[in-house]
């Protein structure tokens, strides 16, 4: 495991450079994010261990970041202040480019992995924007009226968008459709509706709505979605069928999940960090062989839907973890975490499987 | 950061958000009160130094900030009859520094690490401030011990207790005691209350603060209906508990004995007693051996001396420090402190005090009624005591198991906290977990805490 201090800065996200595999980028906030700079750390991994490259401060916390899918030396933060900025990692000080929009902080950006001349923002204003890197100005503003901590472009589709927000819905736009009163929605799922009555099963118990936190497409299943938050599980959904509820549940975590990713290397196993201070490993029960031994088994925990379960957990963090993701590149596995306890773990997920 | 206040309002939203990611997340209820978690774990962050170097961060809710409060020794001496006990000759301070002297003894705690003492008192002239702080001193506190007496009637000292418990939680400090001490023998008499302005005579409410206890007891009582033959059974099954209780040893561990002066009364000689009991508790007493005794308070009343509280004297001692440092120490956790309330009642219905008070601290808590273990109420009053179980609608088997007040004696400030000790020991007895500590207030108000066993 190798280590990173991000001294006086509290991780906030942790993105793998898609263009080479020794390459982090971090945005972290001093004061815990509550109150002034911020700070984006590009970390390059060494034989000597991890260095920082560069780094750039701003003049607010910094809750996210995403690298440019077009230039390996540009990437995205999301700060405080509600602005998105385009930083160059080979020029000095300042960024290339500033957004200023949202009236709220940002909390997610990500560029489209599909037609890499966009990206998207979301924000505790309510919307999730639509960009080019090239206009001043948003293309599109999608309304969610509600605290949007994560939004995304489907990894297989240019034109569409989700996004989970404080009202515990999942949200998909279409940008492909005309922009008219619903504002490119296509549907939205409460992300809190319980599974459907299952043969032998007690009927599932009404769920209280919270605050979704974190959300990613599946890299293989281009239908499926997974969502996480602050009622601490994690939820699988196929969005072919908005209506039938998850179709996979994962308890686990004992306190609220902040982010989760899919792994690029394996279509069912999933990548977890939450307030409990631990990340997990888990896998939805898709695959073949991974759900053989749950269905019949009675005394599981109610709430489990759909065969998966937790591989493994990492619990060297001390404070709260708050990014997480995989390494494209190489042996599968490797991943990075950060967190308030101003540390960067890079990690081999197979060490802490059970 | 041009504009602090701005910055400051948003620092605190962000903070808020946060936060509630944590709060709703935690498990409610029971569950969640049962978690044993380091305040060092999710916490931490917000009691890290960097914060308090921003001005902007200064400002914030401090009820956001929270850690587990543990108490890792309570004990108390035994309670002794005013007037007549084993403890008829000894100094409230004196019965303090044996509490005092047993807790460091029985806890290992290093008395120097102790940096504030809250003692609970009534009665005692200027609140006792003075030769408590000497009794510290002498049970072998150092002089960096900082101590304090309070005076909040019948629930001076939960009180003490949880201002102890509110100042860590705040950082104040680290690990400090919550206690009493009362000598009503001594002590007892209407020097306790200054006299009425004219100003607080001619104001209805306020003038009412001043009726005596047994007077509105006796008011209420009639007002709400608890008869007498109800009050007696109550008070009978007190004793018949408390007995039992003494006759099995319960008490034994909560006790620590102490050896005073007392002067024989029918020689007038004085000599050295060990008193290890509660003297109070008589055998044999039942529903019709209280029914003859005559009302003390009005002719047709119901109170009489067999179904209230007695006069005593007593002390007792709770030490309490954050579950991290408890750990850090080696101190043996017995229990935690969840949350506590206080409310206001109508000065001539102060007895109903626990029945406003218990609502508030189980709503605080998110816990049912169903799930507390064990219920500790004050018996100032059978007819009370009663009403409140009553009005509450709890198991009248799990109040007070060990009889209580009206068995082995309310010395007014130690009340609050000898139930801790008296809790915490049957909770663990009994190998159950959540209790609920109560006792109604004079001029109208009633306090409640919730306790966790461990």
């Amino acid at each position: 495991m190798l280590e990173y201090r991000t001294q006086g800065y509290n991780g906030y996200s942790v993105k793998y450079s898609p263009f080479f595999d020794s390459r982090i980028a971090v945005a972290a906030s001093a004061n815990f994010g509550l109150v002034g700079n911020g700070r984006i750390y590009v970390l390059g991994l060494t034989p000597n261990g991890i260095v920082a490259e560069k780094w750039f401060d701003t003049q607010d916390s910094l809750f996210d970041t995403s690298w440019s899918e077009v230039h390996e030396n540009q990437l995205l933060t999301a700060g405080g202040d509600g602005s998105v900025k385009l930083f160059d990692i080979t020029l000095a000080d300042f960024p290339v480019q500033s957004w200023q929009e949202h009236a709220r902080e940002v909390f997610s950006v990500q560029w489209n992995l599909v037609a890499k001349d966009t990206f998207l923002s979301s924000s505790w204003d309510g919307t999730v924007k639509i960009w080019n890197p090239n206009a001043s100005a948003s293309l599109t503003t999608l309304p969610t009226h509600s605290c949007t901590y994560s939004a995304a472009f489907s990894p297989h589709n240019p034109s569409t968008v989700s996004c989970v927000s404080s009202d515990s819905h999942l949200r998909i736009f279409d940008l492909r459709t005309p922009a008219s009163a619903s504002n490119h929605l296509t549907f939205s799922i409460p992300i809190h509706t319980p599974p459907k009555p299952r043969m032998g099963v007690p009927a599932p118990v009404g769920i209280q709505p919270s605050e979704a936190l974190s959300h990613d497409w599946n890299k293989y299943r281009d239908t499926i979605v997974a969502t996480a938050g602050v009622d601490r599980l994690i939820r699988t959904f196929d969005i072919r069928a908005p209506n039938a509820g998850p179709i996979a549940v994962l308890p686990g975590h004992d306190y609220a999940v902040r982010r989760i990713t899919w792994s690029p290397h394996l279509s069912d196993i999933l990548l977890s960090a939450s307030y409990d201070m631990t990340c997990r490993v888990w896998t939805d029960g898709s695959a073949m062989g991974a759900g053989t031994m749950k269905q019949d088994n009675t005394l599981e925990d109610p709430m489990v839907l759909g065969g998966g379960r937790q591989m493994g957990s990492m619990g060297r963090h001390t404070e709260f973890v708050t990014g997480v993701d995989w390494c494209l590149f190489g042996a599968e596995g490797w991943c990075a975490s950060t967190g308030w306890d101003e540390r960067v773990l890079v990690w081999d997920c197979k060490a802490i499987m059970q | 950061m041009a504009n602090q206040t701005g910055s400051g309002q948003k620092a605190q939203e962000r903070l808020s958000q946060v936060t509630n990611h944590l709060s709703s997340s935690s498990k409610s209820g029971k569950q969640a009160l049962l978690e044993q978690h380091p305040d060092d774990h999710l916490h931490s962050a917000v009691l890290r130094p960097a914060w308090h170097l921003d001005p902007a961060v200064t400002s914030l809710r401090p009820e956001l900030i929270y850690c587990q409060i543990v108490v890792t020794c309570a004990l108390r001496t035994p309670i002794t009859k005013g007037g007549r006990g084993g403890f008829k000759d000894t100094q409230a301070a004196d019965l303090l520094h044996g509490a005092f002297t047993s807790l460091i003894q029985r806890s290992g705690i290093d008395p120097a690490l102790v940096e504030d003492i809250a003692v609970g008192a009534v009665l005692a002239p200027g609140g006792g401030a003075t030769e408590f702080r000497a009794a510290a001193l002498a049970a072998g506190f150092p002089v960096s011990t900082a101590v304090k007496s309070l005076n909040r009637q019948c629930s001076s000292g939960l009180q003490a207790c949880v201002d102890i418990a509110n100042a860590i939680r705040a950082g104040v400090i680290e690990v400090g005691i919550g206690a009493g001490a009362e000598s009503m023998s001594t002590q007892y008499g209407p020097q306790a209350v200054s006299e009425f302005s004219e100003l607080l005579e001619s104001h209805k409410s306020a003038a009412e603060c001043k009726v005596p206890m047994g007077v509105l007891s006796e008011k209420m009582a009639k007002e709400k209906g608890i008869s007498r033959a109800d009050q007696d059974k109550f008070a009978a099954s007190s004793f018949q508990k408390a007995v039992e209780a003494q006759k099995k040893g319960l008490f034994d561990e909560e006790i620590a004995p102490l050896k005073v002066k007392w002067t024989d009364p029918k020689t007038e000689k004085e000599q050295t007693i060990t008193v290890s009991k509660d003297d109070g508790v008589r055998e044999g007493i039942t529903p019709e051996s209280l029914s003859k005794i005559k009302a003390a308070f009005a002719k047709d009343g119901s109170i009489h001396a067999g179904n209230a509280s007695q006069i005593s004297d007593g002390a007792a001692a709770v030490l309490l420090m954050k579950r991290s440092t408890a750990q850090r120490l080696g101190q043996k956790i017995v229990g935690k402190f969840v949350q506590a309330s206080i409310v206001g009642v109508p000065p001539l219905l102060m007895g109903v005090g626990p029945a406003a008070a218990i609502p508030v601290v189980l709503q605080k808590t998110g816990l049912n009624k169903d799930e507390v273990d064990i219920w500790e109420i004050n018996e100032a009053f059978a007819s009370q005591c009663l009403y409140c179980i009553n009005d509450l609608g709890i198991d009248i088997k799990k109040v007070n198991p060990k009889g209580g007040a009206i068995a082995f004696g309310h010395p007014l400030g130690v009340t609050g906290a000898r139930q801790v000790s008296t809790l915490l020991t049957e909770l663990k007895r009994t190998n159950q977990r959540i209790g609920v500590t109560s006792m109604c207030i004079g001029t109208g108000m009633g306090m409640a805490a919730v306790w966790v066993a461990e």
